[in-house]
């Protein structure tokens, strides 16, 4: 049983290895099969990315099974696991610290360059297609040697600890713990695909829109997984935090926006280069920001270089992450340079009242957007760097800028879907915006017969129903013409995730506007009243167990079920986590924290109430934006970027599809 | 030009008197929700605006409001116990606490000296990037006469289809 149990250490060990000179194989192959035109090493490649996904899993499982086993020989182990802790997050325990977060990232990333290399395997041959390969390989290799570096899960711990700490108390707390981080992880490790792609085309130099309708759906792939894990990010922090709140502009939460922010961007403005043939350096230039925001995130966050409380400990992880973040940016910088002859686009945008038009100005904003996120993040550096002094930039800063950039988002979604490609008159502007605006109108009545108040939240709700009108006319067109099939494709299942963004934007304006709280002090059978409704404290309930002593109060709401705030002391970290109950309906959510000091005895509760307008849409927004994902990702009926303004690009006659 | 009465009742709906009914409408609906008074906050609402200004001096980029650390909930108590006290406004509160717990309590920078860059520099880099964007549009609408529309490839096709044998014998 002992032997069996310290055996996750040198057997993961040995699979990194393993992996990492697979990934090393895997990236020669295909750069001297290219050069000698020898299509067995090409072919090679499927067999060194096989091995090298083979082994990111095998090293994945010995970690998970020396979790389970408890082998505190391993020195992260000692820093994760606790024989306390419940098997499930036991199991999640894997990726609740550096090391292990760096492996689900090279599982990820192994996964999908295996994936890759067997989806081209017929293509192989193919220089882009092989270069594509290359450069996944680089950067697999990159990651495995980081856990065998400077992050290496496997290292061995002092001998003689027998028990852990456990994860950190909030990552114990919430099931979302299993599903957060790895769907984020996806998203944000998919980004390499579109690049590798970008980086294949660059090398090969063949510039045309082939390897843009290969690498869309990926870009769209990682999108939906990165929206999707950042949403669930959102709804854990609410449901965990005890603060009410879906989004601090911490650091780790504005590393992962970044990518988002710039993959976005991508996905509007790579429509503007399919149709038209244009923006080729721009579209390069983001996919390539997108990935190595992903570095610089990971560097930002991981390094210990800016804390936050997502921040794992200290490593020194941080110069390997910078050094191929500064690769990234200067490989592709001189790459896009070098064939800046080639990506020169050939046509023009006629006016700014086009569907092209209103692409730019979406771009122009998210640029400003990821600006200021990126400036909001590593402005306390730069002080602190040139004048040694601290500042902490944080939630108004952000708000304050990112609320007019929304509000100005949301205009654009409301006049864009109805826009043209080329040239758009008033009339056809009138005649399409006016049902579309007058949605926007009642919506803006409804608010202010409820009582909305502040100008904000009040154009937000205007934009919202103009918006919400112009992406409805497109699906209703569509739909009327194409029944089910009008659903799908990306225009508009691309309509269906603005709604989603649309339902988002406004339960944010709602809650940060009109949200009401209150400090009640309930006595035992004596009801509070706050905000229209009561509340009663029924008892308390102690549960203990090795891990945790727990305290919770029975809320009655408006003398209907039971709600239990709760406050839980974790006896290995002394620590103190309150965990919210919350009572959610269409209209606004009822938030009850429960308020330390806690004493039974005395038949007195202290807790906080938030009542929440809307949270509910948020949730549904987020959901109706990953089915609108998957919906646009279906090839809907459309014509292929035949345009007379793509044809007489200089490349068009080498730029095949690869 | 179609007269009023001919045109069909859609494209009479959409004219511009009814945008500007609209117009009327919604600068209404705004003026009325954006003028009237939200009511008085309870004092927890208060204390919440203040703690949501105050940066968590232990623990790195949280407010005061969100964090659980021992350090905000010292903050946290002196705020509500001077709401309570009913004698400071909101920024008088916030001044307050600067004093009493050190310079790096606040969570938004100053618009003076060296910090106002973090404001100045968004600023900018939208009016560079407008800037920029206006100009590209004034050059594509200088280059439009240059680019052929496609009824010139059209015709050109069309020209090319008809004549192949002038076409081949051009070359030669």
């Amino acid at each position: 049983m002992l032997g069996a149990a310290g055996i996750g250490g040198p057997i993961g060990r040995a699979f990194l290895l393993v992996g990492l000179v697979g990934a090393l194989f895997g990236f020669v192959s295909c750069v001297m099969g290219m050069r000698q035109k020898d299509e067995k090493l090409l072919r090679l490649s499927l067999r060194f990315a096989t091995l090298s996904a083979v082994s990111a899993v095998g090293a994945f499982m010995a970690m998970e099974y020396a979790m389970i086993t408890r082998d505190f020989s391993l020195d992260y182990i000692q820093k994760v696991g606790s024989r306390s802790t419940p098997a499930l997050y036991n199991f999640t325990a894997v990726w609740s610290a550096l090391e292990g977060s760096i492996l689900m990232w090279l599982l990820a990333l192994a996964l999908m360059t295996a994936w890759i290399a067997w989806r081209y395997r017929a293509k192989v041959t193919d220089p882009l297609v092989a270069t594509a390969l290359a450069t996944m390989f680089v950067t697999a290799f990159f990651f495995f040697l980081l856990t065998i570096g400077p992050a290496d899960p496997f290292a061995p711990g002092e001998s003689g600890v027998t028990d852990g700490p456990g994860p950190n108390p909030l990552l114990q707390n919430h099931i979302l713990v299993l599903f957060h981080p790895p769907i984020l992880y996806i998203g944000y490790v998919g980004f390499t695909i579109p690049f590798a792609f970008a980086i294949g085309a660059l090398v090969t130099g063949r510039l045309g829109e082939g390897w843009l309708l290969e690498t869309r759906r990926w870009a769209l792939f990682s999108w939906g997984f990165l929206t999707f894990g950042i949403v669930l990010g959102g709804w854990w922090s609410y449901e965990v935090l005890g603060w009410s709140g879906v989004w601090a502009w911490d650091p780790v939460e504005n590393a992962s926006l970044l990518p988002w922010i710039t993959g976005t961007a991508y996905i509007h403005s790579v429509l503007v280069q399919e149709r038209r043939g244009m923006l080729r350096v721009w579209n390069l230039s983001l996919l390539a920001a997108t990935f190595s925001l992903t570095i610089l995130g990971t560097f930002l966050t991981r390094s210990g270089i800016l804390n936050s409380v997502h921040a794992f400990s200290e490593s020194d992880i941080g110069p390997y992450l910078l050094t191929f973040f500064a690769i990234v940016v200067v490989v592709s910088l001189v790459l896009i340079g070098w064939r800046g002859d080639r990506l020169r686009s050939p046509g023009i945008i006629d006016s700014p009242m086009s569907r092209e038009g209103a692409f730019l100005a979406n771009n122009v904003l998210f640029s400003v957007f990821a600006f200021v996120v990126l400036l909001g993040t590593v402005f306390p550096l730069i002080v602190e760097a040139l004048q040694n002094r601290q500042i902490v930039v944080g939630e108004p800063f952000f708000d304050s800028l990112a609320t007019p950039i929304g509000i100005v988002m949301l205009f654009l979604m409301c006049i864009a879907p109805v826009l043209p490609w080329r040239k758009a008159s008033t009339e056809l502007l009138s005649q399409r915006l006016f049902w579309p605006a007058w949605c926007g109108v009642a919506a803006l009545a409804v608010a202010v017969l409820l009582g909305a108040t502040g100008l904000e939240p009040l154009l937000t709700f205007a934009l919202g129903g103009f918006a919400t009108g112009a992406a409805l006319r497109q699906l209703v067109l569509a739909t009327r013409r194409q029944k089910w099939r009008g659903l799908v494709g990306r225009a508009n299942g691309g309509m269906i995730v603005h709604i989603g963004v649309i339902m988002i934007s406004v339960a944010l304006a709602a809650s940060n506007s009109y949200t009401r709280s209150q400090e009640l002090t309930l006595a035992k059978g004596v009801p509070a009243s706050f905000g229209g409704h009561t509340f009663e404290l029924k008892g308390f309930v102690e549960e203990s167990d090795a891990r945790r002593t727990s305290i919770k109060v029975d809320v009655s709401i408006d003398g209907g079920k039971s709600y239990r705030p709760a406050i839980h002391k974790f006896t290995s970290m002394g620590q103190n986590v309150g965990t919210p109950s919350v009572k959610s309906s269409w209209s606004k959510d009822i938030y009850l924290t429960l308020e330390p000091p806690v004493k039974p005895t005395s038949n007195e509760a202290k807790i906080k109430v938030f009542i929440k307008p809307m949270m509910t849409w948020m949730w549904a927004g987020g959901i109706l934006m990953a089915i609108g994902t998957v919906l646009s990702a279906f090839p809907g009926r459309r014509r292929r970027p035949t345009d007379p303004v793509s044809a007489p690009v200089p490349t068009a006659l080498t730029g095949t599809s690869p | 030009m179609a007269s009023a009465e001919a045109m069909p009742l859609s494209a009479r709906l959409k004219s511009w008197p009814m945008w500007m009914f609209m117009a009327i409408v919604t600068a209404c609906l705004l003026a009325v929700g954006a003028g009237r008074e939200a009511g008085p906050l309870t004092q927890q609402e208060r204390i919440d605006v203040i703690t949501k200004r105050l940066a968590c001096p232990t623990c790195d980029g949280e407010s005061v409001f969100v964090s659980q650390a021992s350090a905000a909930v010292n903050i946290k108590n002196e705020v509500a116990r001077q709401v309570a006290s009913g004698q400071r406004n909101d920024e008088q509160i916030v001044a307050h606490i600067e004093e009493r717990f050190g310079g790096r309590v606040l969570l938004v920078p100053r618009a003076t000296g060296f910090d106002s860059l973090v404001w100045v520099l968004p600023v900018s880099v939208l009016v560079c990037s407008v800037a920029g964007l206006a100009a590209a549009f004034r050059r594509w609408r200088r280059e439009q006469g240059l680019v052929p529309s496609d009824d010139d490839r059209a015709m050109v096709a069309r020209l090319l289809a008809e004549e192949p044998e002038d076409h081949d014998e051009v070359p030669r």
